[in-house]
């Protein structure tokens, strides 16, 4: 988003922080951590974080086309997922 | 990386120690150049002892060794070099553990120059740390060989070696140390992202690594979403065979769950609770699991309940039907619509008697707790 960039083309400190702590505020433990925000730990969070994310995306879709797979094509259910899934 | 860096570095420190004894007593370019020969094997380093001794700057081996910390730096061991002898590089005593060290031509060249001519910045090699020079300028100063002789200690602390030029408190290096860490990170995030690759500097990675996070949440709690809104309307066909059914499958149904109820006749129905999933998951896919024993008429009772889900039951003792959906967080409306019209169609098909009334209570229990959800 150029409009956080300074117009100078330099980026400034405040910028950064303030990403930084957007995205602390996005990780699941951002309340109980009281902004200790140590950056290093902080990005390793995310590292994990995002790692978590994947496998639960991975187990979700999977867990979704098991079900898709063992309904019965007609029945309303496999109608409603397939109506969930155009949209 | 820094594994098989570290092996390799400790293979030369060995080596490095038998020609730093040779380098004690030298003190002219003959001897040099014997162990220059000696350590042709190691192109940075034999060009760092060239650069030193004959005071020449190398040819580019910056290239080379800034290629990757693991081909061509090898580790600093001792603190103090010749260069600290000059007195304007930095003393030393610090250098990163287990990190390949690039060699730093520039700083040797002008270490061993002595002079000015080495002004310019060197440039920042990969981890902003330069190579020692464990051999250079041996005839420089006499004090260098005293400086050898504290080579070999180890300690357990970082250590960074500071680069000319820049000021050697120990806060500027910790602070050095602790950038370091974080580029690394960043750059461990930067493989994790995709995309990332495209953009440099830190604003930017960082803007993209927000985006991906905000759209693997999204993605996840749309899948949770999926999920769960086909869950209960899938084994619809189950009501039809409310006896033969399995326990597992009526658990995933509550609308069969809650056929199943009627023709025994008590009507004693769990209240339902849905709660979202574990608190570590981002999106809270509501997946809605009914805990409660069809079979017994006594209240109470957890049925075997799906992994992964967290669920209360509470049993609405008297005899009195009533089924409260308490629900606690935001689920999709309309599938949750779907669900009772399947219900109503189900009480009407079955036409118990005893369910007329509950079925009222159903309804009017059903509602408001249902007003609530949708203002949340």
């Amino acid at each position: 988003m150029s409009s956080r960039r300074s117009s100078r083309g330099s980026i400034s400190e405040e910028e950064i922080n303030e990403l930084i702590s957007k995205l602390q505020s996005l990780l699941p433990n951002a309340r109980r951590r009281s902004s200790q925000a140590s950056t290093t730990k902080l990005l390793k969070e995310t590292c994990n974080y995002i790692k978590s994310l994947h496998r639960e995306v991975d187990d979700l879709s999977d867990r979704l086309s098991d079900l898709i797979s063992t309904m019965d094509h007609n029945s309303p259910g496999a109608e409603i997922i397939r109506s969930i899934l155009r949209s | 990386m820094a594994q098989c860096g570290g092996d390799v570095s400790r293979h030369r420190k060995a080596h490095l120690e038998t020609v730093e004894s040779l380098c004690q007593g030298l003190l002219d370019d003959d001897k040099c150049r014997a162990m220059f020969g000696y350590l042709q094997e190691w192109p940075d380093l034999g060009s760092m002892c060239y650069n030193a001794s004959l005071g020449e700057p190398p040819l580019a081996p910056e290239a080379s060794n800034g290629s990757g910390g693991s081909g061509g730096g090898f580790k600093k061991r001792r603190p103090d070099a010749c260069l600290d002898t000059k007195g304007e590089s930095n003393s030393v005593c610090k250098r990163p553990r287990g990190k390949q060290q690039p060699c730093d031509p520039d700083q040797m060249a002008a270490a061993a120059a002595a002079a000015a001519v080495g002004k310019g910045k060197p440039e920042r090699a990969r981890a902003g740390a330069k190579k020692k020079a464990e051999l250079a300028l041996p005839k420089d100063s006499p004090a260098t060989s005293a400086s050898t002789v504290t080579a070999g200690q180890k300690t357990d602390y970082i250590h960074v070696r500071a680069r000319r030029g820049q000021a050697t408190d120990s806060h500027s290096l910790a602070e050095r140390v602790r950038r370091e860490r974080i580029s690394e990170r960043m750059r461990y995030l930067q493989e994790l992202v995709p995309g990332c690759n495209k953009v440099t500097g830190k604003a930017g990675m960082l803007d993209e690594i927000i985006n991906y996070v905000q759209s693997l949440q999204k993605q996840v709690e749309f899948l949770s979403m999926k999920i769960a809104a086909s869950n209960p309307v899938v084994n619809f066909d189950i009501v039809e065979d409310l006896f033969g059914r399995q326990l597992s499958q009526v658990a995933c149904n509550p609308a069969a769950l809650a056929a199943m109820a009627m023709p025994i006749g008590q009507v004693e129905l769990s209240c339902l609770q849905m709660s979202p999933l574990p608190a570590g998951s981002p999106g809270f896919g509501l997946e809605m699991f009914v805990n409660s024993n069809p079979y017994s008429p006594a209240p109470g009772g957890a049925m075997s309940v799906p992994a992964g889900a967290s669920v209360e039951s509470c049993l609405d003792v008297g005899g009195h039907k009533s089924v409260v959906f308490d629900m606690v967080c935001g689920f999709p409306a309309a599938a949750f619509l779907n669900l009772w019209v399947v219900f109503c169609t189900l009480l009407q098909v079955h036409g118990a008697a005893g369910w007329d009334i509950g079925s009222q209570s159903l309804f009017t229990g059903f509602d408001a707790p249902f007003q609530s959800v949708q203002s949340e």
